[in-house]
């Protein structure tokens, strides 16, 4: 009696394992294991034979019927781990990685605020606050405060739109300069982003472009300071191997004043490029990329500012010149025709 | 300014490149622009011998030449001047040599002839207007050599430009004192020659000076010359002229532009015998009441006068604009002999008034408005008279007249060492410096040793105060040679509030629109009135240009449209079709309660043009509408914590239609945020849009005040379950989905956490009736405090059920 019992215990495993590979489904699988293991199943039904079985064959009869259940259980399981794999096959056939994704619209930033946003990030690392004046200025700011009196020769440096007599579309960042003082007492360390204007266009010049003034007032501010100051903003947003030129120059608000040149981006300063010669910098190995200098007592004069107490500097720079270095543009009018082609560029 | 280098070496024993020479000055503040080769346009023609010159066997007037030009054999050249003869040496371009007006030499026949290149005449050559005849050569040079060489024309000249502080350095002389500090070279002046003829007359009796005002003219000084032959000057001085851009007139005119150039100091001459009453008057011009006063300069022109503009007059009338240009009726001519020779100084301000307003530039006025050496111009008038009589024959008559109301004084500042290297951050020496300043011509007086006293010189007029003084220390030392060291910046407790700034308001702005599939834009802030005018905008309030450029730049714009539609207009052109642009700019309007003016309000512009999406797989294809626009500012409004905002009609808007006000709910009252809508088809049509162009034009300064009084507060999360119902109700076409919201909201549903539609349905229209639409709302209910239950729900959902149908024409 134990021995037939053994053999038809046997004999349902054999049976599982011919017939599972006929289960094609999750569906059918289970009527397999209904069939088997289920409570009124084919492993029950050989398990009601146990009961009459005497005492000596019981232990292992029952050993012997937990085996087969295991093994029908893992033979049950390794099908179901067989059809899920085949069920998520299915499900991935028609997935394609290289359909187009649903992609909003991109936007972008103008390459002039892109320069003036990375320009404004650096000088505000280095403890400069950000300002903002009127456009329209009245003659007093933009030029009077600035050490320029009416019918003095370094009015002819800037080409003015006037809106009348006195009042005119201001020609560069500085009347800030003098905004900042008349509002503010010592020390002050401020930087003027913005727009500026002059009766000028051609080729390297348009009416409108945009500037950034700098302008540190302090006590003992010297002019090593102000290298100080632009040689780590020019490396910083030129990279580390820019060179600094400080050239001597006039600005009728500052004394001393300089323009600064730094090493050609394109060429590395070495005014060529291979055998060519560099177009940026003309041969020079030199870019000019702002003017700046201590400023004027004059100034100081104009804004009550005592100018045996205080010195400071003051620098600016035209923005589409960094855009231009930066981004290796060419044609200073791209930035104002607003071609999406060109906008796009920059997102 | 272009500066000769053999003229300046005249003046400074410079021996170096002129490279060297060009990186040096460039280094002291005078940056050199470019270095020329003024005849480089000559620089292939040769010196040539003609050996022989026969008469032309089929022409009148042409010759046979065989010339030798050097190298190989004598070239045969056919040359048509009348003065060509045997033996004279002429300037020869050969085959392949470009001329000054860009035509190549070829070989070519001249009736029948063959003919290996040109003889050249001055006019040629660009060396006068001279066309007689060619050109003949002094007999000592060579056949073969250069003619620049053989001529000894200046072959290098530096174009310096100058800043308007330095006055001093508009010469040869300037040039060469900025050369001799920068190299230690010594500057020597030119030696004076001057020979005076008493037997001629004194200069003081011929002209009797009077100055009207001192402060307009502080000295007159004028050399009288007799028995002047006027003809073209000697050709060492018309080549140094033409090399320095100069055209040659005639040896009296030349002289005064010699000296001009050389030692920056302007002249005039006039024809005496034109002068009536041997007087010279300096006061400025008397228009009468009727404005009728002129003068006819030199040019021809006649020129209308102010009271302002300051004339030298004879004894009946003007005859100059003083400092500015000559007049026509005492200017030299070629029958002239008796000549006055003015050199004087006039008030800067005067001459730049009268120059600037009459838009007549010269070199004189340039340097008198700049500052001109007072006590350097005795110099220059005794050397101009010495070139003038070696140049024309004339003699020139003792003495000179003199006015003088206003004499030099020196200038003295102090000067602080320690001051000095604390404002430039380095160690200067009292040696270094004290060389410094006596090398610029400087006395100094170093008694005390801490506060120098300084004279500057005269021809250094920018060097008034300390500062000045300063900044020469800097330049000579080389600003380039101070130490870089990074300030500290301090600051006051106050700045430290003021962290949250216009500036990067509108920057974050940009960063949204960039972040919401918007692309930039800058455009000009002016625009022409035409473009304004086009969205039949209001003319006043507009700001002008008193100046402008053009006509399309003559106003500043009062919105930000007109820029963005400038934009859809070149866009088009270009094929781009699909626009997602935002402009941030000010608009500008008149403000008298401004003090400059203006009211400048900064504008966040939004247009929409063309599909909405990327035409591409899987977006649906679509125009651009007003729920695209409208959902940017919607979402533009939440990101700033603002709304939810009132969309409200508002029709009879200048250029948009339709037009929605976008409004926000305040302390104050409602605020208008700004515009959204379609430009009118009929104005978009000019800017070449066939299809809509959607905009929205929000107030940028407003909805950073609002947002700036927002802050975020945290509310708890629900612990409670919601209970959502939906509710379809018909509407009328025309009811508005806000009416709906704002009818179930005053039935005033308890517990109502959020009321959202959820689905729009427009059933097809049937004839008999008037088009409706289904709207889907989803009502969401909450208690804070407990589980609701579906009966409390109910019945408050069904007061909504039954109440709208009362309050509104719809159907459930
Ligand atoms: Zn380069």
């Amino acid at each position: 009696m134990l021995k037939s019992f053994l053999e038809g215990l046997d004999g349902l495993t054999l049976e599982c394992e011919a017939r599972r590979g006929q289960a094609c489904s999750l569906k059918d699988l289970e009527a397999l294991r209904v069939e088997f293991l289920g409570r009124k199943g084919k492993l029950a039904a050989a398990m009601g034979a146990l009961a009459q079985m005497g005492p000596e064959d019981k232990p292992a009869a029952g050993k012997k019927a937990n085996e087969v259940k295991n093994a029908l259980g893992s033979l049950l399981e390794s099908r179901q781990a067989e059809l899920d794999a085949a069920a998520t096959q299915d499900a991935l056939s028609g997935f394609d990685p290289s359909m187009p994704g649903r992609r909003p619209a991109a936007g972008s930033l103008h390459p002039i605020t892109l320069a003036m946003q990375e320009i404004c990030e650096v000088l505000t690392g280095l403890g400069f606050e950000v300002v903002s004046g009127p456009e329209v200025e009245n003659d007093w700011h933009n030029f009077e405060a600035l050490n320029m009196p009416p019918d003095h020769p370094a009015r002819d440096m800037q080409d003015t739109l006037y809106v009348s007599d006195r009042v005119l579309l201001r020609t560069h960042t500085s009347p800030l300069q003098v905004r900042t003082m008349l509002s503010r007492k010592p020390p002050v360390a401020v930087i003027a982003p913005g727009k500026v204007y002059r009766r000028d266009s051609d080729l390297t010049h348009t009416p409108m472009f945009h500037q950034i003034e700098g302008l540190l007032v302090d006590r003992n501010v010297s002019m090593g300071d102000l290298r100080g100051t632009l040689t780590a903003f020019v490396r910083q947003l030129f990279g580390a191997n820019t060179n600094v030129r400080f050239r001597p120059s006039f600005f009728p608000f500052t004394e001393p004043s300089a323009e600064v040149d730094i090493s050609c981006v394109m060429c590395g300063g070495a005014g060529h490029i291979g055998n060519e010669p560099c177009r940026v910098c003309k041969k020079t190995g030199w870019v000019e990329i702002l003017g700046c200098g201590m400023v004027d007592p004059n100034v100081y004069r104009a804004v009550g500012y005592d100018p045996e107490a205080v010195t400071g500097f003051a620098f600016g720079l035209g923005v589409e010149r960094v855009a231009m270095l930066k981004y290796g543009i060419g044609d200073l009018r791209m930035f104002f025709e607003n071609d999406v082609r060109f906008l796009e560029q920059f997102s | 300014m272009l500066i000769s280098l053999q003229w300046l070496r005249e003046f400074v024993p410079y021996t170096g490149t002129v490279q060297a020479l060009a990186d040096r000055l460039t280094m002291q503040g005078l940056e050199v622009e470019a270095i020329l080769d003024p005849f480089e346009s000559i620089s292939a023609i040769v010196v040539g011998r003609v050996l022989e010159c026969d008469a032309h066997p089929d022409s009148d007037h042409l010759h046979v030449c065989s010339v030798d030009v050097g190298a190989g054999e004598a070239l045969q050249i056919v040359c048509g001047a009348p003065n060509v003869a045997k033996g004279q040496l002429v300037p020869v371009a050969r085959i392949g040599a470009v001329m000054p007006d860009g035509m190549q030499i070829k070989k070519g026949k001249l009736r029948g002839v063959a003919s290996h290149g040109m003889i050249c005449s001055e006019r040629e050559l660009g060396l006068s207007e001279d066309h007689s005849g060619i050109m003949v050569l002094p007999d000592s040079l060579t056949p073969g050599v250069l003619l620049v060489d053989a001529l000894g024309l200046e072959r290098e000249v530096l174009e310096v430009s100058i800043t308007p502080n330095r006055a001093d350095c508009l010469s040869v002389l300037g040039i060469a004192r900025e050369a001799a500090l920068g190299f230690g070279l010594p500057l020597s002046m030119p030696k004076l020659n001057l020979i005076e003829d008493v037997s001629a007359g004194h200069a003081a009796e011929a002209v009797r000076l009077e100055i009207a005002d001192p402060e307009l003219c502080p000295v007159y000084r004028a050399r009288v010359l007799t028995g002047a032959s006027i003809k073209p000057s000697p050709a060492w001085m018309r080549h140094r002229l033409l090399a320095v851009g100069q055209r040659p007139i005639n040896n009296i005119v030349d002289v005064t532009n010699y000296i001009l150039m050389e030692l920056g100091q302007p002249l005039h001459s006039f024809d005496r015998g034109l002068l009536k009453g041997g007087v010279i008057r300096v006061a400025p011009a008397t228009p009468d009441m009727k404005g009728g006063m002129a003068i006819t300069t030199l040019d021809g022109q006649e020129r209308k006068l102010l009271a302002s503009d300051l004339l030298i007059w004879d004894a009946e009338r003007p005859v100059a604009l003083a400092g500015v240009m000559g007049g026509a009726n005492s200017s030299i001519s070629d029958a002239s002999t008796e000549v006055v020779l003015e050199c004087a100084i006039f008030r800067p301000g005067t001459i730049r008034k009268t120059a600037r307003r009459l838009a007549l530039p010269s070199e004189a006025s340039y340097r008198f408005e700049r500052g001109v050496d007072q006590v350097g111009s005795v110099f220059a008038l005794e050397r101009a008279a010495q070139l003038m009589a070696e140049t024309s024959g004339a003699r020139v008559m003792a003495g000179v007249a003199v006015a003088e109301p206003k004499p030099w004084v020196d200038r003295e500042q102090i000067f602080r060492i320690a001051k000095c290297n604390a404002l430039l951050g380095l160690e200067l020496s009292p040696e270094f410096c004290r060389v410094t300043l006596t090398g610029l011509g400087c006395h100094v007086d170093d008694s005390d040793p801490v506060c120098w006293r300084v004279a500057s010189p005269p021809h250094r007029l920018d060097l008034e105060r300390e500062v000045d003084l300063f900044e020469e220390c800097g330049r000579v030392h080389g600003l380039d040679r101070i130490p870089a060291v990074l300030p500290k910046i301090s600051k006051s407790l106050d700045s430290a509030q003021t962290s949250d700034t216009v500036f990067g308001f509108l920057q974050a702005l940009k960063g949204w629109a960039a972040g919401a599939g918007l692309r930039e834009a800058i455009n000009y802030s002016f625009v022409g009135a035409d473009d304004l005018d086009r969205l039949n905008l209001p003319e006043e309030g507009r700001i002008r240009i008193a100046n402008p450029l053009s006509e399309d730049q003559n106003t500043l714009r009062t919105e930000i449209a007109p820029g963005l539609l400038n934009n859809v207009r070149h866009n088009l052109s270009q094929g781009n079709g699909s626009l997602r642009l935002f402009e941030i700019a000010k608009a500008f309007r008149e403000d008298a309660a401004s003090d400059t003016g203006a009211c400048e309000n900064s504008r966040l512009g939004i247009l929409v043009h063309g599909p909405r999406h990327a035409q591409e797989w899987p977006w649906e294809q679509g125009e651009a509408d007003y729920l695209d626009v409208k959902g940017l500012v919607e979402n533009l409004l939440t990101h700033l914590r603002l709304g939810p905002a009132g969309f409200v009609l508002d029709p009879g808007h200048p250029y948009l239609e339709p037009c929605v006000r976008v409004e926000l709910a305040g302390k104050n009252g409602v605020a208008l945020i700004g515009r959204i809508g379609r430009v009118q088809p009929k104005i978009a049509d000019a800017y070449h849009a066939r299809k809509d162009v959607w905009l929205a034009d929000l107030d940028a300064d407003l909805l950073r005040e609002l947002s700036r009084a927002v802050k975020p507060a945290f509310v708890s999360l629900p612990k409670f379950p919601p209970v959502r119902r939906d509710v379809t109700i018909i509407c009328p076409a025309d009811l508005r989905a806000e009416q709906v919201e704002a009818a179930i909201r005053e039935l005033k549903p308890k517990n109502l956490e959020s009321l959202v539609l959820v689905a729009v349905y427009a059933p097809e229209d049937k004839a008999d009736a008037k088009p409706e639409r289904n709207l889907t709302f989803r009502l969401t209910y909450r208690h804070a405090d407990r589980t609701l239950v579906d009966k409390e729900v109910d019945k408050e959902h069904g007061k909504v059920l039954a109440g709208l149908p009362q309050k509104l024409p719809v159907r459930i």
